[in-house]
């Protein structure tokens, strides 16, 4: 089946079907990765030696992407609960019904 | 006969590196599955977070409370992931400007950029993404210790920012500097703080401080007459369990703060990998838990929430010496600690008149700085960090300068920019009113004892009150 977006690393051995095991140190998928290290989507598959800072591109571009949603979403958390609670205290403030849980506001006691 | 001997020699040799190799990754292996394990118990720590605070919180809050609590974990997470890891490894030797400013080509550095190849699935790295995740629960933890003192007026968006700010930059970076092997705290002044007293609760504790100068007290927490109105909780049962959960979660947080090193006699180090066993920092937090207990309920007078709360301060205070300290001098500090943070706490509450609503800065704050003092005055001398460098009351002070104006300074200032904005705190009509009715829905409290009406959804969709199920219409509703 073809893939809709191949992200896996080159260094992934492809090839149809396996050879069965002869025992469990036989690790005939694990075969199939032994040539990599960092193997996750869009990443290097292996090392990136000493200078080490340089993510391939796509992998860079997907942090980035991540970094990005991160911020929108606390801007967006932050926009949305605004227009929220003004809306709320505008709707109060002109004669809007009074919650039922307020009744309990008065549970209080003085202290010197 | 020689051949022979050099053919044995050769298999031996090999048959030692296979040895070698299978022990390798077993000591990997075994220490990323150590750190899965405490990042499960970690858990707990949230769960009793929210529990703790949803009972301390007047009924109205009570939901507002939880869901700010779990949705920590929705910001912390990918900022600590894109931020914190990199701010912790990179900045150990200081902040990254300067000519001292921190070697980002190091090793451990590049493990802490988000688009490392050691920063997500590697099949030679067992501990980095483990290690982190361990991390990422002390910064859930400290976004929580803050999220208590803020109830009932604090906006979600504004806590949530804050979240950010104290658990993806200043708790991690404070820990960079004085919670590390080769932090410039550790290594010019042999700094230790072995399970956090003041790295993860002191700095939280003054964050949190900072935070409450801008946003204020309650409203009616304070009269013009000078008295203070106690808010009650709507349920101190689910306090004092939220507590407890906190306490079992911090085993985990306790066994979490040590390095494994199976391979190596004694197998266990503490963060600034100088020697330790599980065993005794386990035996401090459970002294530690007995000392604050007892010291908490004598100094409140039997009062059910500072004597649980004590329990916390008290372990707090000996967490920095937990490594090394006698179970009985853990002990002793634990209760004295306890005993202070109450004072504390009631001081703070009434004569400073900040309204910290679960006693946090008394707790957290106080206690965690204090427990660095303790080592320096009944620890010292003990070698610390790759240096070498005993621990000494200077170094402990020289950690307290420096924790108690980053802490205090980052959330005073956050939480001024915030009230700027006017983002920080939400409106009189809805604290008035409650958080819940104005965050989720106006309807969503019953009366208290009594039961609410069920409701019934119409063809439209809409929902309209139902009378409750009648005995004679079982029968026709369980078909």
């Amino acid at each position: 089946m073809p893939a809709i977006i191949d992200s896996a690393p080159n260094c992934i051995q492809h090839g149809g079907g396996a050879t069965p095991a002869s025992d469990v140190a036989d690790f005939i998928v694990g075969a199939r990765y032994e040539q990599c290290a960092g193997f996750m989507t869009f990443g290097p598959g292996s090392t990136y030696g000493d200078g080490g800072q340089a993510a391939t591109t796509a992998y860079y571009t997907l942090t980035w992407i991540g970094i990005v949603v991160t911020v929108l979403v606390l801007i967006g958390w932050i926009v949305y609960e605004n227009r929220r609670l003004i809306a709320y205290a505008a709707t109060r403030s002109h004669g809007g019904s009074e919650p039922a849980a307020s009744a309990e506001a008065g549970r209080a006691e003085l202290r010197p | 006969m020689i051949h022979a001997l050099i053919a044995q020699a050769a298999e031996l040799k090999d048959a030692v590196k296979g040895i070698t190799d299978s022990q390798t990754i077993d000591s990997a292996v075994l220490g990323e599955q150590f750190y899965f394990f405490t990042v499960v118990l970690m858990w707990l720590i949230h769960v009793g977070f929210m529990t703790y605070e949803t009972g301390v919180a007047r009924r109205k809050n009570a939901l507002a409370t939880a869901l700010k609590n779990i949705l920590t974990i929705a910001v912390v997470t990918p900022t600590m992931y894109y931020l914190g890891w990199w701010v912790y490894n990179c900045n150990q030797p200081g902040l990254p400007i300067g000519p001292n400013s921190s070697d980002f080509t190091s090793v451990a550095c590049q493990g802490g950029i988000p688009w490392s190849d050691s920063f997500g699935p590697n099949l030679t790295n067992n501990i980095n993404l483990i290690f982190f995740l361990a991390f990422l629960l002390f910064s859930w933890t400290t976004a929580s210790i803050m999220s208590g003192a803020l109830l009932e007026r604090v906006r979600l968006s504004a806590y949530l920012v804050l979240a950010c700010l104290l658990g993806s930059a200043v708790w991690i970076l404070d820990a960079a500097w004085g919670w590390s092997a080769g932090g410039w705290l550790t290594l010019r002044f042999g700094f230790h703080d072995s399970i956090a007293s003041a790295v993860v609760h002191g700095v939280s504790g003054v964050f949190t401080l900072g935070v409450l100068f801008s946003l204020g007290p309650r409203i009616g927490k304070y009269t013009k007459d000078g008295l203070t109105r106690v808010f009650r909780p709507h349920n101190i049962h689910m306090t004092l369990m939220g507590l407890m959960l906190i306490f079992t979660g911090f085993y985990g947080f306790y066994a979490a703060c040590l390095v494994i090193v199976s391979t190596l006699a004694p197998g266990w180090a503490n963060i600034y990998l100088s020697p330790t066993t599980l065993g005794s920092i386990a035996m401090i937090i459970t002294m530690g838990f007995a000392g604050g207990f007892t010291g908490g309920y004598f100094a409140s007078r039997g009062d059910p929430f500072w004597t649980v709360s004590g329990g916390l301060a008290g372990v707090i205070g000996v967490s920095a010496g937990a490594d090394i300290y006698a179970p009985t001098l853990g002990y002793l500090l634990s209760m004295a600690t306890a005993v202070m943070a109450v004072w504390v706490g009631n001081w703070i509450e009434t004569k400073m008149r900040v309204d910290d609503v679960v006693g946090a800065v008394a707790v957290h704050g106080f206690s965690g700085f204090l427990g660095i003092i303790w080592v320096g005055i009944f620890a010292a001398g003990y070698p610390t960090g790759l240096n070498n460098v005993d621990s000494s009351i200077w170094g402990q002070l020289m950690g307290l300068a420096t924790f108690v104006p980053l802490g205090f300074l980052s959330g005073w200032i956050a939480g001024w920019i915030l009230k700027k904005f006017n983002l920080l705190r939400v409106p009189v009509e809805v604290e008035l009113d409650g958080l819940d009715p104005a965050e989720y829905a106006p309807d969503i409290h019953v009366p208290e004892f009594a039961q609410g009406e069920d409701m019934m959804i119409e063809p439209d969709g809409t929902r309209v009150p139902s009378e409750a199920v009648q005995a004679g219409e079982l029968s026709e509703l369980i078909r």
